[in-house]
């Protein structure tokens, strides 16, 4: 076992000294704590629907873990109880999950250069909240790889692990939640917290002003694909308004 | 049965997406210009997912319930405020139970 990480070609790393794979992984716990809190609501609708759904136990709880994306999730569950055919049904979730594709974008290059066996683990929870936890935190820059993907499991670790428990429990207790509650705002709502932390710059707003009008104006859209159209549209303005703002500013 | 071959195949397609650039960017950076549009991904597929919700089965806001709407907005400002996005829920929910009772 060699201590010396080969840095060479990562120009985000430098030469602060990084966290132990120990520190990074319970960094990665700790960090993604206040997101935890925020998808268990979200988990406990979602189980206690699936209980109250024709779906049998086993395919609730497969549900959970096997999607690990809960607005697709509820998407799923929801069409096969409409009777919805099942092509259309599978194209509609993964229109919704489209966005993954930009969250692994954004993340892959943190781990290109692990093998591709350990890259296609990595990529096992790769969802909004695991990318906005490790995202900002791999931005400062003083992880190497080996405490970058430490800080990655830590995080998807609890997240997992939270997110799967609280639905096996909803479904397994067979949660009958009265309608008071509101549980159906939960899904919104863990949304709507998670939209507060991302638009913090101006082009953020822009951004996320843009894809909430497209969404709305395209909701028509066949296969719920308005969101995928809203978020590369937002993208779009976003960076239109990122040049503006720093016209003259070189590149 | 189609259940099952439903939520698979939801699952497996989902991992590939997530997997996808894991293995197309394995060796390769991505050019410069991507950073920007990156850095936005997040704000833009989370709006878009949240206001995608509010909308009713009918694909409009016309019966929208007014208690969801007031709640995620309370929530969205109240992690605006405290930087923490428990507080979405801490604040949302209650508004929609007070509006929920007001409403009937």
């Amino acid at each position: 076992m060699t201590a010396t990480i080969d840095l060479a070609g990562d120009p985000r790393a430098d030469s602060i000294e990084s966290p132990t794979s120990r520190d990074a992984f319970l960094q990665g716990v700790r960090d993604i704590v206040p997101m935890v809190l925020g998808v268990v609501p979200f988990a406990l609708a979602i189980g206690a629907m699936i209980g109250t759904s024709s779906l049998s136990s086993a395919q609730g709880l497969f549900s959970g873990p096997g999607i690990l994306a809960g607005a697709a999730q509820l998407t799923t569950i929801e069409m096969l109880e409409a009777g919805a055919a099942p092509v259309i049904i599978i194209l509609s979730a993964l229109m919704i999950n489209a966005r993954l594709l930009l969250y692994s974008t954004a993340l892959a290059p943190w781990f290109r250069e692990e093998r591709l066996s350990r890259r296609l683990l990595l990529a096992i929870p790769v969802i909004d909240q695991l990318h906005f936890t490790c995202t900002p935190r791999f931005e400062r820059g003083d992880l190497d790889r080996r405490a970058r993907q430490a800080y990655l499991a830590g995080a998807a670790a609890f997240l997992v692990g939270a997110w799967t428990g609280t639905q096996a429990v909803a479904i397994v207790a067979g949660a009958r939640l009265p309608d008071w509650v509101g549980l159906q705002v939960a899904a919104p709502l863990a949304l709507a917290g998670l939209l507060a932390k991302s638009v913090s710059a101006r082009p953020a707003v822009v951004a996320a002003l843009v894809a909430a009008v497209v969404v709305v104006v395209g909701a028509g859209l066949p296969l719920h694909s308005a969101v995928l159209v809203a978020a590369v549209a937002g993208m779009c303005a976003g960076t239109v308004s990122t040049r503006r703002t720093t016209e003259g500013a070189g590149r | 049965m189609s259940a099952w071959i439903v939520l698979v195949a939801v699952a497996t397609g989902t991992y590939a997406l997530r997997a996808s650039m894991f293995v197309v960017l394995g060796r390769r950076n991505l050019p410069a210009w991507t950073e920007r549009p990156m850095a936005l991904v997040a704000p833009a597929a989370i709006a878009a997912l949240t206001v995608s919700m509010l909308l009713t089965s009918d694909q409009s806001f016309d019966a929208a319930p007014v208690e969801e709407l007031l709640a995620v907005l309370v929530g969205f400002l109240a992690v605006r405020r405290t930087g923490n996005v428990m507080w979405a829920f801490a604040a949302g929910l209650p508004v929609y139970w007070v509006m929920a009772l007001v409403i009937g």
